[in-house]
């Protein structure tokens, strides 16, 4: 048995190893990124571009990645010149790393892949598609307004031979011609030997008008889809979507407290230290540095810092107390539910209406998260019979209540 | 159709001339137009057209509306880089410590989002064990004052501290120089490294005099307990071990040093509990909240409470071998109170309010003979919370006025308000060379000082203190230092030439005074542990018993003697305290407990005297007071008298702390400065003469009617030996008859709820023979019961025999909920806004079984019922809504407004509410305030409302609204907090735990008279108490079945004392 199991073990590792030295890439993406680049730009760690011109072996470079400090403690030249030229910070050592899994990272580095398609280039790309799709629905609206516009040229005409007709015949009988009524005395004299009918359309057009009316009313300070400029082009479409970030990594308010918080500045810095570039360019992260008086050229932090004035998307009014936590942590409820589907907004929108119909909406047909949480295992006993054992929604455990959110 | 008579109108028609012509063709002639946009002279033509204004306005309204139906564009801006602990939405709370030089809590600082809101205790202190009174918990509000000095002033000029830290070092130096004295007066300094940092300051300007100054003093009592014990520190008093407790004008639960403790520690005994209950005697000339508590309550002036006391010492010292002296007036009372100390030696406290030493030398020998020094009465862990001495200061006083001082450096306290000669001292100030004053405004001294160095408030300080020998607590800052201030500490240290940050000398003095490696190998852990806690306590030293060395004989004879008509009796108020807060308006409108006045102090009489001296006994609604003028120690005011019953025959009575100047918009000009009358530090004043001023003045009141009315369900009240035989004494069951057999399934219901509250429905059968049936007050019921027993239900319980009426749960409440100051005017009016009141009840010598015994007529009886009696007792009662599971107010409601929660809240919902007031009318218990003004409008009207000003609106509780104007509001059990504790237990998947959430009222209660809890929660602190046979309903006959459970009074009397 024993044997088997170490057969075994030695199996995986060997298999395990052989696969990461020839997967140097990943390698290299795991241990090595977060402080190189493949070009000649420095991050923590000096460029890698042209790095075999540099250094003395591959001998070398194996030894110093497995131990850098040992190289600069023994006195190695070169390590010595490195390790000054980088603000004496440094490298980690990795020393669980085979010679073979160092060669293939440094194989990797040696021969870069071929830079892919830019970013930027596959957003305007994306952006492309978008209107060729609307200009579709539209074309069906352009030949609907045509064929009406067409059919109305085609009555004007009609009328208009109609009554040069009608002058022929007069002329030839010798008779005076009919008194022209026009267009408005024609449709009076129809209204006046149809009453009943007159009635009947001048109400419904008046019912039609009020609920127009008071729908319009109804969505006055409801600010749906409102999607204002912000003053830093973020993108929850690229973070959220593409990069795929969880929303409570930066909005981590969100499980704690009432509101979800907009990020502080040194949330984005934890990337944004080494990501200077997005897809449009450095323009909107040098923003956050500017904000923060940071150069990061020196990688230091200024004595100015200038606060980012986000422009507020959802807005509650002070009369209702809502808690994301109560939402997010005790109902479980994602966030796209009422933020809708952020992670593809480039802009972000308030995707939900906020009146009171659409939480109470809500409250009525969601079911309260009851399952393995002691609060409402308490409850419970409490209240054997708790609602003949229809599902608990909110609305059952007084989610409707005014006290729940206006005090 | 022809015409045959043609009209013209004129001549012009008539002659058709060319200009009628013209004008026919014409309609609208330019004079014919009304042109009222052009002042006549202009020409029409350049001006505007009546129709394009019409047109210009149509198009603004239009672009106007739709500029308004635009979103407005809100700004969002996040923290920079967010501090870790911080939350934006979550409070954090602070330990810290309260000391104002008149009161001592260890407390905890509620923040949000960096701006403390609200000031709780801290139960881990064994001082304080967590009381804070009204003084305290409105101090919160002080901090975010108006009237706070925003930097340094030199000749109340806007300086710079560069500036006026050269001007005081060498203003300091020349007085040193010209071997001037260098004087430091301050309040008492209870802070171990103050007084390193002042001793510093000494050192290095040469002999730097100290001088304390309690604006409160008590130097007789220190001076006493020097001679008696060779501590010159105050006693602390072990209420919760006294079962006798005899005061001699002491109102110890209010006014004295350490009150909120000692109120804490004598609710203990106020229990009814295993066959025991503390007797407490007062002998005292005003009803004060003191003596309103006691059991038996003897109404003195203040020369018989001394002959009192004599009598007292007299009885004991021959009962206990010990030397009698000569005096004293004895009286059954005596005699009562000498044999129950007697029979409780060791278990009993003596107390005195008196600042006299002979009298403080009299009640040490009484205690020490009694053997309770070291078991009640602590000295060997003394409290430090009083140090001054009223010699030294009179001496300064003389050494200023004779131009002996240099410089006076004055901090914390406010002489030339509140010392008692404050001319004489402003007189002594204007020869001294160099004045400095680190008050935290231009009050009335510092206005006369020449240069103002102001003080954080305590919320921006770092500080420490040692309120009793050997019990620590520490003071940390909850914001930022609002203005350009500077700590008190750091101004004389940097004079002295040390320029560490308080912060760190702090820390340096504990690491050399009371850290030791014993208690934590590592330095910053200790200091951080008891900076999380707020406290350290090295551990009180056992208790032990002093032997007493002072003279019985010699202070016999050096007792006080108060002659004349009349004796003052000054006093201090749960809410002015000694007027240092009074710019603070929660405390202006809290009502005084007793008199239920606010914004004012006045004369309190008794109301037989009152009629006797004509003056207007404000009785049946009239607010008009007399005013009379009251002479004494060469003071003359003039005061309203306002009707005291209780207050002794002979004697007024007269709050300190009112009459400030220069406290700012809401403390200036409120009542008048009783201070002067103090002469050397006495509150008991002889020789006054009282006459009639012939004024009116309007006093703001909030109760006009005193006593109960012969309504038992309101109050209701035992005695002890009643409650020890039945535990349901005092307190039948409601209960109704009904004609007819009830309905099997109301039969049922009444069974079950009678069982319940363990009563058995049953049928009952009258004279006639006929079967009666007997159901309880809640099973009369018109409407449907709510399904209580499922899920929550929110209650509480408020136990009438430790609630002493304080008032601290009404500033708590005020500060958790934004209830809003309204001011005199409204108060006056009756629109006060508390969601809490206290009512205060005075019983009446006319009672129905008296009047049934007497025959006396129905109309003679309850004109009767109306007066208290002559020697009244007291009993106050909490009042807050008491969400009612029946409330009549939501069946009343138009909009459905006020709705009952499945958890028993009753629920008001202000966007919903049109104020059409209902509601508060079909309330029993008039509960409900309606806001007749927009408070916050900042409007000079309510100018007093915090919520008016940008700085005073910091204080508000973000997590309520403020109430527009012409809603109703009332109390919600703090709906918030319940809110934030359930989502807090959801969110760890557990029950909410019994007293994890607390209303504001019942966190603030000194005494614990306050249980709040879920109520379906059977092991509940309030299900029990609910459960208890004490427990009833305020007016359970009107059946509106309330959440709110009152628990009977139990007076500790004998059957003849009833």
């Amino acid at each position: 048995m024993k044997r088997i199991s170490t057969a075994f073990f030695t199996l995986t590792v060997l298999l395990a190893s052989s696969a990461y030295a020839q997967d140097g890439e990943k390698l290299f993406k795991q241990n090595c990124a977060s402080c190189h680049t493949l070009t000649d730009k420095a991050m923590v760690g000096p460029g890698l571009a042209g790095l075999f011109d540099r250094i003395p072996s591959e001998e070398w470079a194996i030894s110093w990645v497995k131990n850098s400090s040992k190289m600069v403690a023994a006195g190695d030249p070169y390590a010595v010149k490195i390790f000054n030229a980088n603000n004496k910070v440094p490298m980690s050592a990795f020393e669980f790393l085979s010679d073979e899994e160092i060669k293939g990272v440094l194989s990797y580095i040696r021969n870069p892949p071929v830079k892919e398609v830019p970013a930027a280039a596959a957003v305007v790309a994306d952006a492309g598609a978008k209107p060729s799709g609307a200009l579709a629905g539209d074309t069906l609206i352009y030949v609907l307004v045509g064929l009406a516009l067409l059919l109305l040229l085609l009555l004007v005409v009609l009328r208009g031979v109609k009554r040069s007709l009608t002058h022929l015949v007069s002329e030839r009988d010798g008779v005076p011609a009919p008194v022209e009524k026009g267009a408005v005395g024609t449709l009076l004299s129809w209204m006046n030997t149809h009453r009943g009918w007159t009635a009947f359309s001048v109400l419904v057009v008046v019912l039609i008008l009020l609920r127009m009316g008071i729908q319009g009313l109804m969505t006055i300070g409801v600010y749906q889809g409102y999607a204002p400029t912000q003053p830093i082009n973020f993108s929850h479409k690229i973070h959220a979507g593409q990069n795929g970030i969880n929303c409570v990594y930066c909005h981590s308010s969100a499980e704690k407290g009432k509101t979800a918080g907009i990020p502080s500045l040194n949330v984005c810095m934890n990337c944004h230290s080494y990501v200077d570039q997005g897809p449009t360019g450095t323009a909107e992260i040098a923003k956050i540095y500017r904000a923060l008086d940071y150069d990061p050229a020196t990688k230091t932090y200024g004595s100015k810092p200038t606060p980012v004035k986000w422009v507020r998307v959802h807005n509650l009014p002070d009369l209702s107390y809502f808690n994301h936590s109560q939402h997010v942590v005790a109902g479980q409820i994602p966030c796209q539910t009422c933020h809708g589907a952020v992670e593809e907004q480039a802009v972000v929108g308030q995707h939900s209406p906020l009146t009171m119909g659409w939480c109470i909406d809500c409250h009525r047909t969601t079911n309260v998260q009851v399952t393995d949480n002691g609060y409402y295992e308490d409850l419970h006993k409490r209240t054997p019979e708790w609602h003949n054992g229809d599902p608990i929604t909110v609305e059952r455990i007084g989610g409707l209540e005014c006290a729940k959110c206006h005090y | 159709m022809s015409r045959t008579k043609i009209y013209w109108k004129g001549l012009d028609e008539l002659h058709n001339t060319p200009e009628f012509q013209e004008s026919a063709a014409n309609e609208f002639t330019p004079e014919a137009t009304a042109d009222i946009f052009n002042d006549g002279n202009e020409s029409t033509e350049a001006g505007t057209k009546r129709r394009d204004f019409l047109k210009f306005m149509g198009f603004s309204i239009g672009a106007a509306t739709l500029a308004a139906c635009e979103t407005p564009v809100m700004r969002s801006v996040p923290y920079l880089n967010k501090p870790e602990d911080i939350t934006p939405g979550v409070p954090n709370w602070y330990a810290s410590s309260f000391f104002d030089g008149v009161d001592y809590a260890s407390i905890l600082v509620k923040t949000r989002e960096g701006r403390p809101i609200k000031v709780i205790g801290n139960r881990r202190s064994t001082v304080t064990l967590g009381g804070v009174n009204a003084r305290i918990n409105s101090s919160v509000l002080s901090l975010y004052d108006a009237a706070r000095a925003k930097g340094p002033l030199k000749g109340g000029a806007e300086s710079t501290w560069n500036e006026v830290d050269r001007d005081i070092v060498i203003g300091l130096k020349k007085a040193a120089s010209e071997g001037k004295q260098v004087v430091l007066l301050t309040e008492t300094i209870i802070s171990p490294s103050t007084k390193h940092a002042i001793a510093e300051f000494t050192e290095a300007f040469g002999d730097v005099k100290h001088v304390i100054l309690d604006s409160l003093s008590v130097s007789g009592v220190l001076a006493a307990n020097e001679e008696s014990f060779g501590v010159r520190a105050l006693a602390d008093y072990q209420f919760d071990k006294a079962e006798v407790v005899v005061s001699f004008g002491s109102d110890f639960l209010s006014a004295t040093p350490n009150s909120n403790a000692n109120a804490a520690r004598y609710a203990k005994m106020r229990k009814p509990k295993d066959g025991k209950m503390s007797r407490h005697f007062q002998f005292e000339a005003n009803m004060s909240l003191t003596g309103s508590n006691a059991d038996v309550r003897v109404a003195q002036k203040p020369s018989e409470t001394i002959d009192s006391l004599v009598a007292l010492y007299n009885r004991i010292a021959s009962a206990t071998g010990g030397s009698v002296v000569s005096g004293g007036v004895d009286s059954p009372e005596v005699s009562k109170a000498a044999s129950e100390l007697l029979a409780a030696k060791g278990k009993g406290i003596v107390i005195s309010g008196s600042n006299s030493k002979a009298e403080q030398v009299l009640v040490n020998a009484i205690n020490s003979q009694l053997g309770n020094i070291g078991t009640t009465i602590d000295l060997t862990n003394p409290l430090l919370l009083r140090q001054g001495n009223d010699a030294d200061m009179a001496a300064l006083v003389v050494d200023m006025n004779a131009g002996k001082v240099g410089a006076l450096l004055i901090h914390g306290v406010n002489p030339s308000y509140s010392y008692f000669d404050a001319e004489k001292f402003n007189s002594g100030l204007a020869k001294v060379d160099i004045t400095v004053s680190f008050a935290d405004r231009l009050d009335e001294t510092a206005e006369k000082v020449g240069i103002l160095t102001p003080d954080h408030h305590y919320l921006e300080s770092w500080n420490d203190a040692e309120p009793k020998a050997g019990h620590y607590s520490l003071v940390q800052p909850t914001i930022q230092p609002l203005f350009n201030t500077r700590q008190f500490q750091e101004s004389l240290l940097k004079w002295s030439g040390n320029d560490s940050d308080y912060y760190t000398y702090i820390r340096e003095n504990w690491k050399g005074s009371i850290y030791s490696a014993s208690l934590n190998p590592v330095f910053a852990n200790f200091f951080n542990t008891a900076l999380f806690e707020g406290v350290y306590e090295n551990g009180a030293t056992e208790a032990v018993a002093i032997a007493f060395k002072g003279d019985v004989n010699a202070a016999a004879a050096a007792l006080p003697k108060y002659s004349g008509d009349f004796e003052l009796q000054l006093y201090v108020k749960a809410g002015a305290g000694d007027g240092s807060q009074a710019n603070n308006p929660w405390l202006q409108e809290l009502p005084d407990p007793v008199s239920r006045v606010t914004w004012d102090n006045y004369l309190t009489m008794s109301p037989t005297q009152m009629k006797e001296l004509g003056f207007s006994r404000l009785e049946r609604g009239d607010f008009m007071a007399d005013v009379a003028i009251l002479t004494a120690n060469g003071v003359t005011l003039k005061i309203p008298v306002y009707p005291s019953p209780g207050q002794k025959y002979g004697t007024v009575g007269l709050a300190v702390g009112y009459g400030r100047t220069a406290a700012g918009k809401s403390g200036n000009g409120v009542g008048v400065n009783a201070f002067p009358l103090a002469k050397d530090g006495s509150f008991s004043v002889g020789g006054v003469t009282i006459s009639s001023a012939n004024e009116k003045y309007e006093i703001a009141q909030l109760q006009s009617h005193h006593t109960l009315m012969g309504r038992e369900s309101i109050v209701k009240e035992t005695t002890f030996a009643e409650y020890s035989k039945d535990a349901k004494a005092g307190n039948p069951r409601v209960e109704f008859y009904v004609a007819s057999a009830p309905s099997a399934a109301r039969k049922a219901a009444a069974t079950a709820h009678g069982q319940e509250h363990g009563h058995d429905g049953h049928a009952h059968a009258d004279d006639h023979g006929h079967e009666n049936y007997k159901i309880g007050a809640a099973d009369a019921n018109l409407w449907g019961n709510h399904a209580i027993d499922s899920g929550h239900r929110w209650g509480m319980a408020i136990d009438l025999n430790k609630c002493i009426g304080c008032g601290a749960c009404v500033t708590a409440c005020g500060a958790e909920n934004n209830v809003p100051v309204v001011g005199k005017e409204e108060v006056r009016r009756g629109r006060d806004m508390h969601w809490l009141r206290i009512d205060r009840y005075y019983t009446s010598d006319m009672t129905t079984e008296r009047a049934k015994a007497e025959g006396v007529g129905a109309i003679d009886k309850f004109t009767a019922m109306e007066a208290a009696a002559v020697a009244p007792r007291v009993a106050y009662q909490p009042v807050m809504c008491q969400h009612c599971n029946h409330a009549p107010c939501e069946t009343v409601c138009p909009v459905a407004a006020t709705t009952h929660s499945d958890e028993g809240l009753n629920q008001m919902t202000y966007n919903r509410c049109i104020g059409t007031r209902y509601c508060a009318n079909n309330c029993p218990y008039k509960v409900r305030r309606f806001n007749w003004f927009q408070y916050h409008d900042g409007s000079k009207e309510f100018g007093n409302n915090p919520a008016n000003s940008e700085l005073g609106r910091m204080v508000l509780n973000p997590d309520v609204v403020v109430r527009d104007r012409g809603v109703m509001e009332k109390c919600s059990f703090c709906v918030q907090g319940i809110q934030a504790a359930k989502l807090k237990a959801k969110k760890m998947g557990r029950k909410v735990l019994d007293e994890e959430v607390q209303s504001a009222c019942a966190e603030a209660c000194p005494t614990h008279a306050i249980a709040f809890g879920d109520l379906n929660d059977t092991e509940s602190r309030v299900a029990s108490k609910a459960k208890d046979e004490r427990s009833y309903h305020l007016l359970e006959e009107v059946g509106v079945q309330p959440n709110v459970y009152y628990m009977t009074k139990v007076r500790n009397l004998t059957s003849e004392e009833v």
